[in-house]
């Protein structure tokens, strides 16, 4: 079973079902309500945890947790303006998961962060005798608990931890939550996406009605041959 | 007398109050939202993942 399948964001469980956020049209989100839907960004998992239940909209009948897609597109607005402030260079950004890698190279692209992918090398952050070692303002996580290394290590540093939080991640040591989807593929690229998108116009390197040159699907991780077959 | 004390005064997590002894996995950083007060949290509060309010601006985390 793929990670896809698991996060319940697979193509059968998606479109339909998710016309179910009953509350009127909202105006003002970063993207159409329908893309964010049908990316799947407000599915989360089977289970919650006591921190994230403040982002979740409803339990569905199958027993997902649904998240608020207007508290995320707030979220993303203030992680923006708080990774804007700071210097390009000086922002990490870790991706232990392989949904998250393409994502998160593109956003480093994109915004001039440092990419973390792949195996979190221990002492990174920490060790000063190490050579390659980082020493970041700002590290982002895709996933607090595939990325625990780069969390305890910022903890231990005193370096702000942003993290894209699903409905199953507890807070510890995360000082900035964006409640997202974080395990599904297209959820992954929407959410970096969107990211960049609002760094670079907080920066003023896009003007407010534009979009970056590089797409959604640009961010999206490719699938294997046999992934492809698969789906 | 008074310049020493004030050196030595400690600076306290915004979420529980308390001084933030030094050494410990405190961290520091601009109110995400406002930018304009400076957020401090101790290492329990972090560990914890208790909430933590901006004074200006209202805006509550993590």
């Amino acid at each position: 079973m793929s990670a896809e399948e698991l996060s319940g964001n697979s193509p059968e469980v998606k479109p339909e079902k998710e016309k179910e956020q009953e509350e009127p049209m909202m105006e003002g989100l970063l993207l159409p309500r329908d893309t964010l839907l049908s990316a799947g960004i407000h599915i989360g998992t089977r289970m919650k945890t006591r921190d994230m239940e403040q982002f979740i909209y409803r339990v569905r009948p199958d027993g997902l947790f649904v998240l608020d897609v207007k508290k995320t597109d707030e979220r993303i607005r203030i992680a923006a303006k708080f990774l804007a402030r700071i210097e390009p260079a000086k922002v990490a950004v870790a991706a232990a998961k392989l949904y998250a890698h393409e994502p998160v190279k593109k956003f480093c692209e994109l915004t001039g962060a440092t990419p973390i992918v792949g195996r979190f090398i221990p002492g990174l952050l920490s060790n000063p005798l190490y050579t390659n070692r980082i020493d970041p303002e700002v590290i982002v996580v895709s996933d607090p608990r595939a990325d625990a290394q780069a969390v305890k290590e910022a903890s231990k540093m005193g370096i702000p931890v942003v993290a894209l939080c699903s409905t199953d991640n507890e807070f510890a040591g995360v000082d900035f939550v964006i409640p997202t989807n974080n395990k599904g593929r297209r959820a992954l690229a929407v959410i970096f996406w969107l990211l960049a998108r609002q760094v670079l116009r907080e920066r003023g390197e896009l003007a407010a009605d534009k979009d970056p040159a590089a797409t959604i699907e640009d961010f999206e991780a490719k699938l294997s041959k046999e992934e492809e077959e698969e789906s | 007398m008074s310049e020493k004390a004030a050196a030595l005064s400690l600076v306290t997590c915004t979420s529980c109050g308390k001084p933030i002894q030094p050494g410990t996995e405190a961290t520091k950083f601009l109110c995400p939202n406002c930018g304009e007060i400076q957020i401090k949290r101790c290492g329990k509060c972090r560990k914890f993942g208790r909430p933590y309010k901006c004074p200006k601006c209202g805006f509550t985390g993590p």
